[in-house]
């Protein structure tokens, strides 16, 4: 028995050191928001807040949005609305055009990356400049993020030296600093500032800037940006032109409860008290533009799901990824989503069931994402409900359906569950060839477990079962 | 007080001496403990592996042969769990049985609140698996990964015994892989996931892992057998083993 | 229909039940001495320098004295001697190149170390394009947490080049210097922006 996820996972795991190393990573970070919550008494209040927030937000979200364009509008910024991927691409590339863009320098944006929106600028020649660094590095790899917040951390130093070096990003010596080179041209301080002024001369030079928004305020019309890079603002702050992309669900009413949300999204995101830079965008720069797409692309639909809508609360924290056993020990990408771990798997399945039902299997129900989840989303019970609708779908594993089947009519018969107890310790006696069968996927990690010579049941029967000893 | 006593289908066949072990204390604790013969199963195996509808007979099958318990009690945290938080949306109404389904450790520390076992002695270093459905589902412990008041209902109750140690591996309720169908679906996964626990509760130096679920205990021991040597103790005599905690709590019944 | 009409109107066909806003009045962590907290954060996981400055200092001189080499430096404040004036510049990129940015923040929060820049400025690149940054804090201003801090940040209006009293419509809160760890988890400071931050605390 096999899915799609579990075999890719199978791939990642024939490394066994990439696995602790990638295992470590993620367990650090968990470790580090986990010493930073206990440092916070009103910690489980702010979770249950923020839960409550995005509850009240999503339920009146037409509202809201109303009340932010009409906002955003006053402050001066031009508001846009799209309602799927491609009107949301065409917008973007209208504005382009329409100011002559040749160079788009880009903070992260995971809406972008969920509407394949560099591909389509790409396609058009417009040269799409990634900023953050392990955004830049994947871009500069052709390759996915394999997480939403640490894109680029399953890539080591010296991939990241060879493609700096491949692209031109290093050396140093280009630049006319007069940084120290190290011996070592993998080291990631060296690399770190090869990228710097790499992406410097593209900040100078770029004709858009643009963002997504980690939050809009409904009230004042601000989009928030939090970066640890300060990539956001640099993109924003020298080209006069400002596009930002956000998705429907982003917004909150206003700062009271944006306070709480600025709380909460480093310390489980990065297990740091705050990002670096939070920066709320409000008006365009003098002389310049700001526009605003607000993106539905599927969100409007998932409002009328019940077991799935609170999904909407999710802020995009990667913490859910940084908890999850499996995720930490599969990579991202054994997900066929570009969004991996628990909220992935519920959000691949909201988007196209046909194409990402093969991420089910990746959870064992151990529902430590629920725990640590700053705005409560159900994470683990969503999967659950998933794989109850699989087969509904033609989706389910047939083996599996063969086995709950037998399961279910053998416990469903008190009489034939007895006596299948009593058959069951001849099992035990099987070669191993037969039970180290292909099907029976147990065996290539673990010994079968031993059927006991008398289950309960024939002792009790027996009247085996007493507080007397046996003496 | 009538308790009635739930035996899991694996437990059942695989593990019987747990169910023993539970009758035997529960007993000895001054309980009128029933076992009902015609009991099979929770329903979790088909539930996790997406036929929760294929369970819905023997949702009934429980609720009519345990509601005219007061408590109905089984050595199993994921199958106490599942009946309590699952019974109900799969029968598609209230499930008195459910509703007063207990592990046999939350019974034993929040119903029956012993202060001593005085008839338990287990001089041995034991390292406490804390598994998932037990922590985050009913409430053995506090979750690692919340901001609540520390506690440990299992802790509290080995702490009776007589010359226990009991010790906690790092990253204390980490899952050991099992889930049910996950470890034959994702058997790469499951199979690291059960090595790198393993490995955790042998650095504490324990003798045996114990737990409030065989399923788990299951999982790790044929990851060992499969394995041999690999996975000895830190004192260097032989392979870590595996007991229930309802058994240490019977030691000596 | 235009799409955001279809968008509204979707969205009010698929609320199924409706939440109230929470109480958000509960109570928040507070420090019984706030600015030994934010130095202390500031210098430990802000990861940024602080100079405590006595009445009797001279801004320039802690200037120059957290960064002797600094040849260009970029300010708008009165009485900082600076080379580049962000409110003079013809074009965001003239402030390439600068040195040390020196700014004022107007509330700085203990718990996180983040200090609160309203754009003042007609440039504001100066506030990241800088390789080391000043930050002018008056101990006044510091408060326990964000909450307090989200009540008290606002968007000044100053008199702008074009003529115009008005504000700029942009601020940030900033909490040391610009980090990575985006190769192997590494951690590095001055991925994009600031180098360095030195926050300068006043009376």
């Amino acid at each position: 028995m096999s899915t799609d996820h579990s075999k890719r996972a199978a791939q990642f795991n024939a490394d066994a050191n990439r696995v602790s190393r990638h295992d470590q990573t993620f367990w650090g970070v968990r470790a580090k928001r986990d010493t930073l919550a206990k440092g916070i008494p009103e910690w489980e209040q702010l979770r249950e807040a923020a839960s409550q927030i995005k509850k009240h937000t999503i339920t009146h979200l037409a509202d809201y949005l109303e009340q932010f364009e009409a906002a955003a509008t006053r402050n001066g910024a031009i508001v846009h609305w799209a309602s799927n991927a491609v009107e949301y691409n065409s917008i973007v590339s209208d504005i382009l055009q329409s100011h002559n863009v040749k160079k788009v320098v880009k903070s992260k944006s995971m809406l972008t990356e969920e509407c394949h929106l560099n591909e389509h600028l790409e396609l058009q020649g417009i040269d799409v400049v990634e900023t953050d660094l392990g955004e830049r590095i994947l871009q500069l790899m052709k390759l996915a993020p394999s997480h939403i917040v640490m894109p680029a951390i399953h890539i080591t130093r010296e991939q990241v030296a060879e493609c700096f070096s491949n692209k031109g990003v290093s050396p140093l010596s280009q630049y006319g600093v007069d940084d120290p080179v190290p011996d070592d041209l993998s080291d990631p301080t060296y690399l770190t500032r090869c990228a710097r002024y790499h992406l410097r001369n593209n900040f100078m030079t770029a004709d858009c800037g643009m963002t997504g928004a980690n939050f809009g305020i409904a009230e004042t019309g601000d989009i928030v940006v939090c970066t640890n890079e300060g990539n956001a603002d640099m993109s924003t702050s020298i080209p006069k032109l400002h596009i930002v992309s956000m998705g429907i669900e982003k917004l909150v009413p206003n700062y009271k409860s944006m306070a709480v949300f600025q709380r909460l999204l480093a310390r489980h995101g990065t297990g740091q008290a705050t990002t670096v830079y939070t920066s709320h965008f409000r008006k365009p720069r003098p002389g310049g533009e700001m526009h605003i797409i607000l993106v539905d692309n599927g969100r409007s639909s998932i409002l009328n799901n019940p077991d799935h809508w609170q999904t909407l609360k999710c802020m995009r924290c990667g913490a859910c990824m940084n908890t999850c056993p499996v995720y930490r020990r599969s990579g991202g990408y054994s997900y066929s989503y570009f969004i991996p771990g628990p909220i992935g798997i519920n959000l691949g399945m909201l988007r196209n069931p046909a194409e990402h039902y093969g991420n089910c299997s990746a959870c064992s129900l151990c529902c430590s994402c629920d725990n640590v989840c700053p705005v409560k989303v159900d994470l683990s019970t969503q999967i659950y409900k998933w794989r109850q609708e699989l087969d509904s779908h033609g989706n389910a594993d047939p083996m599996k359906k063969i086995m709950s089947k037998g399961m279910a009519a053998l416990f469903e018969h008190p009489s034939l569950y007895t006596s299948a107890l009593r058959c069951a310790p001849m099992v035990n006696h099987l070669p191993e060839c037969l039970t180290n069968i292909k099907i029976n996927t147990w065996c290539e990690g673990h010994a079968m477990p031993v059927m006991a010579k008398a289950s309960f049941h024939e002792l009790w029967k027996k009247g085996l079962v007493t507080n007397e000893n046996k003496k | 007080m009538k308790v009635g006593l739930f035996v899991p289908c694996y437990v059942d066949a695989l593990y019987p001496n747990v169910g023993v072990a539970t009758f035997k204390l529960l007993k000895k604790l001054g309980l009128d403990v029933e076992y009902p013969e015609r009991q099979t199963c929770c329903g979790q195996p088909m539930g996790n592996a997406g036929f929760e509808g294929k369970s819905k007979k023997l949702v009934e099958h429980y609720n009519d042969i345990f509601s005219a318990y007061d408590y109905v009690v089984a050595p199993s945290a994921s199958c106490s769990a599942y009946v309590r938080l699952f019974h109900k949306r799969i029968a598609g109404h209230e499930c008195q049985a459910a509703e007063r389904t207990m592990d046999v450790v939350e019974f034993i520390h929040d119903v029956v609140k012993p202060t001593q076992l005085p008839w338990c002695t287990f001089n041995h270093k034991v390292s406490l698996h804390n598994s998932c459905h037990g922590v985050r589902e009913l409430g053995l412990s506090s979750p690692s990964e919340r901001n609540v008041p520390q506690f440990n209902k299992i802790k509290d109750l080995l702490q009776l015994v007589d010359g226990i140690t009991v010790l906690e591996p790092e990253r204390v309720d980490e899952c050991c892989g099992f889930g049910g169908m996950f470890s034959i679906e994702e058997t790469a996964v499951s199979t690291r996931m059960g090595h790198d626990k393993i490995q955790r509760h042998i650095a504490t130096g324990a003798e045996f892992i114990t737990g409030p679920d065989s399923s788990c205990l299951m999982h790790m021991q044929g990851i060992i057998a499969k394995n041999k040597g690999k996975f000895s103790r830190l004192d260097g005599n032989g392979d870590i083993k595996f007991i229930h905690v309802v058994e240490i709590l019977a030691s000596g019944l | 229909m235009n799409s955001k009409d279809e968008i509204l109107q979707r969205l009010r066909a698929h609320t199924r039940e409706t939440y109230d806003m929470p109480n958000l009045d509960f109570e928040t962590i507070t420090y019984d001495d706030p600015v030994a907290q934010f130095i202390e954060t500031t210098t430990t996981i802000a990861g940024a320098h602080l100079i405590e400055a006595k009445p009797s200092d001279d801004l320039n001189e802690l200037v120059h004295k957290a960064y002797p080499n600094a040849s260009i430096i970029a300010s708008n404040i009165e009485g900082i001697n600076a080379q580049l004036n962000p409110d003079t510049v013809k074009k965001a990129q003239d402030l390439d190149h600068t040195d040390v940015g020196v700014i004022r923040g107007e509330v700085a929060c203990a718990e996180n170390g983040c200090v609160w820049i309203p754009q003042t400025m007609k440039e504001r690149a100066m506030c990241f394009s800088a390789e080391y940054l000043v930050i002018l804090v008056s101990k006044a201003n510091i408060v326990s947490n964000m909450h307090q801090a989200y009540e008290r940040i606002n968007f000044p209006e100053v008199d702008m080049p074009d003529g115009k009293h008005s504000d700029y419509g942009f601020g940030t809160f900033i909490s040391g210097p610009s980090k990575t760890a985006d190769i192997e988890q590494a951690l590095v400071y001055g991925a994009q922006a600031a180098r360095g931050v030195t926050v300068i605390l006043t009376d």
